[in-house]
């Protein structure tokens, strides 16, 4: 009875282990991971930025740590310094939460 | 008036009987293209696309979407994930196409273009699309190269990516490039 029970054991736990690898974990992408090259957002029109729009946030975020060395980049400072100030400035149509485009999704982020 | 009807029904038996051995016999026959470089004929690629639709739309009805869909966190670790698993059918924007969108049958939608967009009328159109994104992405679609991401990848990752999609026509290359890049900042001379 117990050489049944243990090749029984060996075989669901060698299942478990391999079902385990095969959930897709974000870091099997980290040895080839590209940089986010944010030098691009220096030709990018400042002016046409929205702050509330979660793509410019995005892109603020992820780039957070590189711009105390980057030129050009004094106009979005405000958002490394915290996101509510920037908002606070550029929203006009008084919604905080950065969804005033949910709907459409329009915004003005094309270039 | 009841042999007529005996005899009508007779016919319909008959004409039954022709079509299910018509198909039967075009079944084993072997004469049905299956290449994918070879298009389906009209009838057959709107049975299956109607049925696909149809199927996904009923199946997808019910799901619950997030409230915070617009969050610049779920673009940055959705567009990763999109960058790694779908840009190579889906492609980005900047790219027109690729081995993928040349070689699959039916060619998996660009999904860097606008055009759904174009078809959510309504806000509520807007969510069924978004409920429908991640029922696709987590089960699949038998037979058209969309595998199914559901085992392994849980439902939040999964809404991650649907947040990007639904960003994504709106991005351009430098910025699909910064949304969707695992690593750190790079401060090389790209420019």
């Amino acid at each position: 009875m117990k050489t049944q029970t243990l090749p029984r054991f060996l075989a669901i736990s060698s299942l478990l282990f391999a079902l385990s690898a095969q959930a897709h974990d974000p870091k099997e992408h980290m040895q080839n991971a590209e940089q986010a090259d944010c030098t691009a957002m220096n030709d990018m029109d400042q002016s046409k930025m929205e702050m509330n729009d979660p793509v410019t946030q995005a892109m603020m975020e992820k780039c957070k740590k590189g711009m105390s060395g980057m030129e050009g980049m004094s106009g979005m400072k405000g958002m490394s310094d915290g996101e509510e100030k920037a908002q606070d400035t550029t929203h006009e149509d008084g919604d905080s939460e950065g969804h005033a485009h949910d709907d459409d999704g329009s915004t003005d982020t094309h270039h | 008036m009841e042999r007529k009807s005996l005899s009508c029904g007779k016919c319909l038996l008959t004409a039954a009987g022709i079509v299910i051995f018509g198909g039967v016999a075009l079944l084993y026959s072997g004469l049905y293209p299956m290449g994918a470089d070879v298009p389906h004929n009209s009838l057959t690629y709107w049975v299956l696309e109607t049925l696909r639709e149809r199927s996904i739309a009923q199946a997808a009805g019910d799901i619950e979407v997030p409230g915070d869909m617009d969050s610049p966190d779920r673009l940055l670790k959705g567009g990763a994930d999109y960058n790694d698993m779908c840009a190579g059918c889906h492609l980005k924007p900047g790219k027109a196409q690729s081995d993928f969108t040349l070689g699959l049958y039916p060619a998996p939608p660009n999904l860097s273009l606008d055009e759904d967009k174009q078809n959510q009328g309504s806000h509520d159109e807007g969510l069924d699309t978004l409920r429908q994104q991640f029922w696709t992405i987590k089960h699949g679609i038998k037979a058209s190269g969309m595998p199914a991401w559901g085992p392994g990848h849980d439902d939040e990752r999964i809404w991650n990516m649907v947040a990007f999609i639904k960003r994504l026509p709106d991005l351009s290359p430098d910025q699909y490039q910064i949304i969707t890049a695992r690593g750190d900042v790079s401060k090389g001379n790209g420019h």
